[in-house]
C-alpha cells in the first residue's frame, strides 16, 4: 500500500474550481498508484464565510465583552475542517471516486486536553487503512483531535491543535501510516527565499532542511509550520510543498544529512511587532533583578509572546506583537512597585494619566522612582536564515553595513545557530528584505 | 491487511506517538566564550559600530550574540579569539573591556513559540535564580542564556530543578 498524504490549505479549498483543481490531484496521485489520504483545511482564508476565524466570530459576536470558553471555542473552530471534508469528500464523489470524511477523533488523532493549543499524544489510523482497503479516498479534517480524559465518557472531547494545526495533521497521519510523502499544497510554489509580496520573483527553495524551514517559520516566514517538520523529520517521513495551481515541482524538506553544507536559505520577516526597552539605570542596584524579574513575570502569566529579547547591565527590553502590546501597558503602565524603602513606578512611553496620577497619590510617601520603558510601534523583524552559515566571520558587519547603505536604521540584533535578526521599523522592512536577499545572491538561487 | 500493509510495528490497531511534551526538554551549557563590550563610541554611532565590526571581520573571527547598546555594542567570541579581537580594536581607540570565562547556557523546549508565555517564564526563572545573565537570544527550539561560566552551571541546576517539580 503505497501511502501518499495530500494536505489542502484555505485557498485549495476556498471556491468549487480550487477544489475541483485539488481533487483532481487526488485523483492523479490514485492513478499513479498510490492510495491519497486527503487533509483539508477550513474553506477559504480568514474572512470568508466558513473560515476559523468567521466562525469564532459568531461567538465572539453575541457579547464581545464576554470571553467565550475554550471547549466551546474549540467545537466551534472545528466545524470549518467539518464542513470542508464533508464537501470535498462530495467531490471526489462527483470525479467518481468513492470518499469518506472523518472528523480528526474518528481518524484516530488523539490528543492533550489543552483546548485550542493541543498536541497530538497518538495515532491509531486503523478507520483510514479500512476506509482504503474498501476502496475509498479517506478525508481527514484538519486542526482536531480528540482528548480522552480517562473517566469513561465515550466519545472523549474535541480539540483543536492550534497555529499550523492542518499541517501538523498531515504529517502526524503520514507518520502514522508509513506513507511515502506527506505533500503540502497551498497557493505558492513552494518555500520563497522571501515573501513575494516583498521581493518579487524570489525564487523557489527545490530542497531545505527540517532545520531551516523551522526557522524560517519561528522567525515569521508562512511555511510549512516547525510542529509539522519537526513530526516528519522525526518519523523520517519526506515533506513536499507544492502549489495546487501550478505544476512547479515545489520544495522538498529533507534531514540535514541529505543535504549538506554551508548556505544562506532565506530573508523572512514579522508581523507587526512593538518594542519596549527598559531603563533600569535609575532603580538601586539591589532592586533591579527583582524589577526584571516583576517585568517577565507579568509577560508570562498573561501568555505574552517575546522577540527581540535583551538584557544589559542597565536594562532589559523585548518586543511583543501589536495585538498583545495593550497586554503588556495594561499590566506594567502606572504599576506601582514598593520594594525596601524605595518605591518604583513604571512609566510605558510618554507619561499617561494613570502614570501621573499614580505618582500624585504616591507623593505623600516621597518621589516614587519612574522606570520608563522607551516605546517604538510599528516594528519588525527582519531575518536572514541560513545554514551552517551563521558562524562566518564578517556577517553582522556585512549585514549591518548592507543595511546602513540603504539607510535603514537597526534597533537591535539577535542571532542563533540558524538566524541573524535585525529589528526595524515597519516603513523600512520592505527595504531591508530587499536589501538582504540582494547582498546574499538569494535572487540567483535554484 | 494484505502483504501490502504497512511494514512495521505500526500496523492497524496500534498507535504511534507524536510530539513532544511541552516545555523544557533538555539543558546543556557550553563554555570557553568570552564577552566583549565596546561603549562610548561617540557621535554617528551607527558608523562608529561599523567600523569596529569591519576591524574583527578582518580578523576572521566569528562573533555571536551581538547586542547593540546605547553607547556601543557587545558580542560574544570564542575565549581563544578574544586576543585577536582585542587586537583589531585597540588599534580604533574605543572604550572595550573583555570578560573571559563566559558559557552559553542552551534551554531545549521544541516549538517555543508556539507556548505563549514560555519565553518569558524561563527569562522570568533564570533572573530568579539570581544568576547573572549576560545576553537572551532564542531558536525555534530553545532559548540562549550566556552568563559567567559558573553562574551558567547554577542557571542550569535551577532549570532543571524547576523542571522537574512541575514534572
Amino acid at each position: 500500500m503505497r501511502i501518499k498524504v495530500m494536505k489542502f490549505g484555505g485557498t485549495s479549498v476556498a471556491t468549487p474550481e480550487a477544489r475541483l483543481q485539488s481533487a483532481m490531484r487526488v485523483v492523479s496521485a490514485k492513478e499513479q498508484g498510490f492510495s491519497p489520504v486527503v487533509v483539508v483545511s477550513a474553506i477559504g482564508r480568514k474572512g470568508a464565510p466558513y473560515a476559523t476565524d468567521t466562525l469564532i466570530q459568531l461567538l465572539r459576536e453575541i457579547d464581545p465583552n464576554v470571553e467565550p470558553d475554550p471547549r466551546e471555542m474549540d467545537l466551534m473552530a472545528a466545524c470549518g475542517e467539518i464542513l470542508s471534508s464533508v464537501i470535498f469528500a462530495h467531490t471526489l464523489k462527483t470525479l467518481g471516486h468513492r470518499a469518506q470524511a472523518y472528523r480528526g477523533g474518528q481518524a484516530g488523532i488523539r490528543t492533550d486536553g489543552v483546548y485550542g493549543n493541543a498536541r497530538i499524544i497518538g495515532i491509531n489510523p486503523i478507520s483510514l487503512f479500512k476506509s482504503i482497503e474498501e476502496g475509498c479516498i479517506p478525508v481527514v479534517c484538519g486542526f482536531q483531535g480528540v482528548h480522552v480524559s480517562g473517566d469513561g465518557a465515550p466519545g472523549g472531547e474535541l480539540t483543536t491543535l492550534g497555529r499550523g494545526g492542518s499541517d501538523t495533521t498531515g504529517a502526524a497521519i503520514g507518520a502514522a501510516m508509513q506513507a511515502e510523502a506527506v505533500e503540502i499544497f497551498t497557493d505558492v510554489d513552494g518555500v520563497k527565499t522571501a515573501d513575494p509580496d516583498y521581493v518579487k520573483d524570489a525564487p523557489t527553495l527545490r530542497t531545505v532542511t527540517y532545520d531551516e524551514v523551522a526557522e524560517l517559520a519561528h522567525l515569521g516566514a508562512k511555511v510549512v509550520h516547525p510542529r509539522a517538520a519537526e513530526i516528519a523529520m522525526h518519523h523520517d517521513i519526506p515533506l513536499w510543498v507544492k502549489n495546487t495551481f501550478s505544476d512547479d515541482p515545489g520544495t522538498e524538506i529533507v534531514r540535514r544529512e541529505r543535504f549538506p553544507g554551508r548556505r544562506v536559505t532565506g530573508v523572512s520577516h514579522t508581523g507587526k511587532l512593538v518594542y519596549l526597552q527598559f531603563d533600569l539605570s535609575s532603580a538601586s542596584e539591589a532592586h533591579r533583578t527583582a524589577l526584571e524579574g516583576r517585568i517577565y513575570e507579568m509577560a508570562s502569566g498573561h501568555a505574552v509572546n517575546l522577540y527581540m529579547l535583551n538584557l544589559s547591565p542597565s536594562g532589559t527590553g523585548f518586543a511583543v506583537p501589536r495585538p498583545q502590546y495593550p497586554i503588556v501597558r495594561d499590566l506594567l503602565d502606572g504599576l506601582v512597585i514598593p520594594m525596601e524603602g524605595e518605591v518604583y513606578i513604571f512609566q510605558i512611553g510618554p507619561a499617561s494619566k494613570e502614570v501621573e496620577m499614580q505618582a500624585r497619590l504616591l507623593e505623600p510617601l516621597g518621589e516614587p522612582i519612574r522606570i520608563k520603558a522607551a516605546l517604538t510601534e510599528g516594528c519588525t523583524m527582519v531575518s536572514l536564515i541560513g545554514h551552517e552559515y551563521m558562524q562566518q566571520a564578517g556577517l553582522f558587519y556585512g549585514v549591518l553595513r548592507t543595511l546602513a547603505d540603504h539607510q535603514v536604521p537597526v534597533l537591535q540584533t539577535s542571532d542563533s545557530d540558524f538566524s541573524l535578526s535585525v529589528l526595524v521599523t515597519e516603513a523600512d522592512a520592505h527595504r531591508a528584505v530587499r536589501a538582504l536577499h540582494e547582498r546574499f545572491g538569494l535572487a540567483e538561487v535554484v | 491487511m494484505s502483504a501490502k500493509s504497512p511494514k512495521t510495528a505500526i500496523g492497524w490497531g496500534s498507535e504511534t506517538e507524536f510530539e513532544k511534551r511541552r516545555g523544557v526538554s533538555a539543558v546543556e551549557v557550553r563554555a570557553g566564550f568570552a564577552q566583549v563590550h565596546v561603549s562610548e563610541l561617540g557621535q554617528d554611532i551607527v558608523e562608529q559600530r561599523l567600523r569596529v565590526l569591519e576591524a574583527i571581520s578582518g580578523t576572521g573571527v566569528s562573533l555571536d550574540f551581538l547586542k547593540l547598546t546605547p553607547t556601543g555594542l557587545s558580542f560574544l567570541v570564542r575565549q581563544d579569539d578574544s586576543d585577536k579581537v582585542g587586537a583589531a580594536i585597540t588599534p580604533l581607540g574605543v572604550r572595550h573591556t573583555i570578560k573571559p570565562n563566559r558559557a552559553i547556557v542552551l534551554v531545549h523546549a521544541v516549538n517555543i513559540r508556539d507556548e505563549e508565555g514560555m519565553l518569558a517564564e524561563l527569562v522570568h526563572r533564570a533572573i530568579s535564580s539570581t544568576a547573572k545573565v549576560d545576553h537572551i537570544s532564542d531558536m525555534h527550539d530553545r532559548l540562549l542564556m550566556v552568563a559567567e561560566a559558573g553562574e551558567a552551571e547554577r542557571l542550569k541546576v535551577r532549570i532543571q530543578e524547576a523542571r522537574a517539580d512541575e514534572n
